[in-house]
Formats: C-alpha cells, sequence, structure tokens
C-alpha cells in the first residue's frame, strides 16, 4: 500500500471515531434543536434564554429560563461566557432564529436555537399560566350573542 | 393588528365579533390571557354565542385557517 493510500486510511479511520465520540457524548451539535437536545443542554448547565417580551414571559416559560428579550439581547449578552452553550427560545420560532444569528455574529462559539418554540415544548413549565385554565371553559366574558374572536398579539 | 385578521374582521362583520387583545400595552390584557390559559402569542381564542370556549389556535394562522376556524363558529 502507497503512503498516500495509508494516510487516507489513517485520515478516515480518525474522521469516523471523532464522529462516534462526539455522537456518543450526546451533545448536540449547535443549530436547531429538539426538545431532546434542550433537556440534555440543560442538564448540561446551559444559559436557557427566553428572548420573548417580559409579559409573555411571566404568563409561563421553560422552566429554569431567564428572560432577556431580542430587543435587549446585543446589549445583555455581552457579559456572557461566550465559550458556554446557550440555548434560546421564543413562541414559534422567529425570534429565536434571530438571536441565535445575533449570537452567533457577537462570536459565542455554541449557540442552540429551539425549534418551534415553547409552543411545542413538551416538558416542565413554570409562571402564572402553567397551570393553565381548564381546556373548553371560558372565562366569564361580556357577550353580545355572536361568536367571538380574542387575537392576544404584542407588538414586536 | 396583522393584515389577515384586519381582512377578516371586515368580512365577518356582524357575524363574529373580533376582540383584539395586546397582552402588553391593552388594561388587563395580561390577565384576560392567563384567564384563558393562553401562553403564547399570536393566540386566538374562540367562543360560541353562549361563551363557551370551542377552540384555541396558537402561532401565526393563514387566512385559510382563521376562516375554517371562524366558519365553524356559525
Amino acid at each position: 500500500m502507497k503512503r498516500a493510500q495509508v494516510l487516507a486510511v489513517v485520515f478516515g479511520v480518525a474522521v469516523v471515531i471523532v464522529a462516534i465520540v462526539a455522537l456518543s457524548s450526546g451533545t448536540p451539535t449547535p443549530g436547531l434543536i429538539d426538545n431532546g437536545d434542550l433537556s440534555r443542554l440543560q442538564e448540561e448547565g446551559a444559559r436557557i434564554v427566553d428572548v420573548r417580551t417580559a409579559a409573555e414571559f411571566t404568563g409561563a416559560h421553560i422552566e429554569g429560563a431567564e428572560n432577556v428579550p431580542l430587543s435587549d439581547l446585543a446589549a445583555v449578552a455581552d457579559g456572557w461566557d461566550r465559550t458556554a452553550p446557550v440555548v434560546v427560545y421564543c413562541a414559534v420560532g422567529d425570534r429565536s432564529d434571530s438571536a441565535a444569528g445575533m449570537l452567533q455574529s457577537m462570536g459565542f462559539e455554541r449557540v442552540y436555537d429551539l425549534g418551534g418554540g415553547i409552543a411545542q415544548w413538551d416538558g416542565a413549565l413554570a409562571g402564572g399560566a402553567a397551570a393553565a385554565t381548564d381546556a373548553g371553559v371560558a372565562p366569564q366574558v361580556a357577550l353580545s350573542g355572536l361568536p367571538i374572536l380574542y387575537e392576544f398579539y404584542t407588538d414586536w | 393588528m396583522a393584515p389577515v385578521v384586519d381582512r377578516l374582521k371586515t368580512e365577518y362583520e356582524g357575524v363574529v365579533e373580533f376582540r383584539l387583545i395586546n397582552v402588553e400595552t391593552d388594561a388587563e390584557g395580561a390577565q384576560i390571557a392567563n384567564d384563558f390559559g393562553v401562553q403564547y402569542v399570536p393566540s386566538f381564542v374562540l367562543l360560541g354565542g353562549d361563551g363557551a370556549q370551542r377552540d384555541l389556535l396558537v402561532g401565526e394562522m393563514t387566512e385559510e385557517q382563521l376562516r375554517a376556524a371562524l366558519d365553524a363558529l356559525k
């Protein structure tokens, strides 16, 4: 076997070993993550950042998360350790996508973005609405006789 | 207010009452959201004429999705 072929084989084996080690360690690759990845990162002690507004955060948030609205993120994150893992999430994934890009551009090495946001989170919640109203039982509201559509929104 | 909701509000005038709540700036907005168990914005809560909650939709909705939910209230 020629020297070049031997080197190629050695390189290939090394790549496989690195991949196996990375996979077996359970550490997700930075980028979009799912609920299982977030649980693993929580165990690792990652910083979990809710980039929604304070009102949304108060309503309900992922247990252990801190609230840094997207508009404040650049200023607040400037003092954080850029080598530590940071997970961002929002309601459905739009604001966290912007937040992840912002943190990456600031030099953060391990930025994770919870795909689909808190809307699809199936783990523990904290906050006022964590004990939600029973499904199908509406609170007392003024009725006009017409069906009603409530839209709850924020300007962001 | 999103253009989709604006359009549908006009279209369903007299058929479905639209109540648009900014949870940050409207008085008691956050409290009303909490009463309905709304945890995320945008969310849409649909009530029948008797006040019974029929549906809770979470996230941005297409016009077709909202229209289907509104038509189900008739």
